[in-house]
């Protein structure tokens, strides 16, 4: 009868104190844990878009608009995640107000990226990737449709879903660059683009 | 002066004598998931050597006062909160190691070798003891799971540590099934065949 009772009382005093702990470790760290968040986002923004100073968040963790020092438009960054062949592709793209691509960055497998290693996975390497900057939405598709963008080897299902997803991401967000009229694109591209994504 | 033979057995059984994945087979699953890469590798090792040897630490400790019919739960609390709170103080304090790190943190909580060596080990022997076993144990572990990792990289990209160094056919030809889980079995019956043969030769 005792050992049954201790049995209990013990179990609930390991939780009671796991419990304290985790939620005493947690309120502590998690002001600091946000922060560096923040902290690596502007860096990653400041690296993908080197001529803004200053990042304005238009649409929440989607899009943000790099102004320069005197607070003149420098292009955009916005945030995509295409179905490749394991799961979302995590791409922060940053375009020039011309709408040529400056730079794309693609998650890591801690950021969500679940391609398979050694194939899918390779859409990070720094061979493919840049192969977009300085590229506008026409020239992007893969060599063997009659575009620029070489595909990686046994991995044409992500690379065609990068490709997807930048080009869906251009027509939705093109519009907040200062620029309109350098890029006409109408709903039915889109909507064909869309389809091309589920297929 | 006999019982510190037995206490430095402690420390070097587990690195190849009873090696947790080559001859105690266990923890398996973040071996086959995590060997992929040198570096990759090398990162769980690290992280799960660190709460092996602590969940041991922590486990003696509070041995006296666990009840042996709830004996794993209180096991599998003491784990996870301890993974957890290195989690949360890795991701506030050390953000360069976390985002090496970070992946396989979740991933020690079901690490078998931590829950396998707290009831095997800890849980009937001292605090300076289990330290020990700890300390050999992850050491095994993380020997064996970077010499996966640094075979499968090589033969599936012809790099180590994601420096290229092999040649030419390997790079343009990678032997990409060493990727796949297929292949990571494979190389740890190849171990484990290798083990057997020169250094654990046991009568049968």
């Amino acid at each position: 009868m005792k050992s049954s009772a201790w049995m209990v009382i013990s179990l609930v005093i390991v939780c009671l104190i796991s419990g304290g702990l985790l939620a005493r470790v947690y309120l502590s760290t998690k002001p600091r844990i946000e922060a560096q968040k923040q902290f690596e986002l502007r860096q990653r923004l400041i690296e993908l878009l080197p001529s803004a100073k200053q990042f304005n968040e238009i649409i929440r963790d989607t899009l943000w608009i790099g102004l320069d020092e005197n607070n003149r438009p420098t292009g955009i960054i916005f945030r995509v995640a295409p179905l490749g062949y394991g799961g979302p592709i995590p791409i922060l793209v940053a375009l020039n107000c011309d709408t040529t691509i400056n730079k794309i960055y693609i998650g890591s497998a801690a950021e969500g990226l679940k391609e398979t290693p050694g194939l899918g996975y390779k859409v990070r390497d720094e061979e493919f990737l840049n192969q977009f900057i300085n590229k506008n939405y026409h020239a992007l598709s893969l060599v063997r449709n009659g575009g620029t963008i070489q595909a990686i080897t046994g991995a044409t299902i992500s690379s065609q879903a990068v490709i997807n997803g930048i080009k869906l991401g251009i027509s939705r967000f093109a519009q907040y660059l200062p620029v309109k009229d350098s890029i006409l694109i109408k709903e039915d591209t889109i909507q064909s683009i869309e389809a091309d994504t589920i297929k | 002066m006999k019982n510190r033979v037995n206490r430095l057995k402690y420390f070097t059984d587990g690195i190849l004598k009873e090696n947790p994945i080559l001859v105690i087979m266990i923890g398996l699953c973040p071996t086959l998931a995590t060997s992929t890469t040198a570096k990759d590798a090398l990162g769980m090792g690290i992280a799960a050597s660190f709460v092996l040897i602590a969940s041991n630490i922590v486990i003696s400790l509070i041995r006296k006062f666990v009840p042996n019919s709830v004996r794993i739960p209180i096991f599998i609390i003491v784990i996870s909160t301890f993974v957890t709170i290195v989690d949360y103080v890795m991701q506030a304090y050390a953000p360069a190691l976390y985002r090496v790190l970070g992946v396989f943190v979740p991933l020690i909580v079901v690490n078998c070798i931590i829950l396998g060596r707290a009831e095997a080990f800890a849980y009937h022997h001292g605090v300076f003891d289990s330290f020990l076993d700890g300390l050999g144990k992850s050491l095994g572990f993380t020997l064996v799971i970077v010499c996966m990792g640094i075979i499968r990289e090589y033969l599936s990209t012809a790099k180590i540590f994601g420096f290229n160094i092999g040649p030419k056919f390997l790079s343009t030809n990678p032997v990409l099934f060493m990727l796949f889980p297929p292949g990571g079995f494979l190389l740890i019956g190849i171990l484990k065949a290798l083990v057997n043969k020169f250094i654990n030769k046991t009568p049968e």
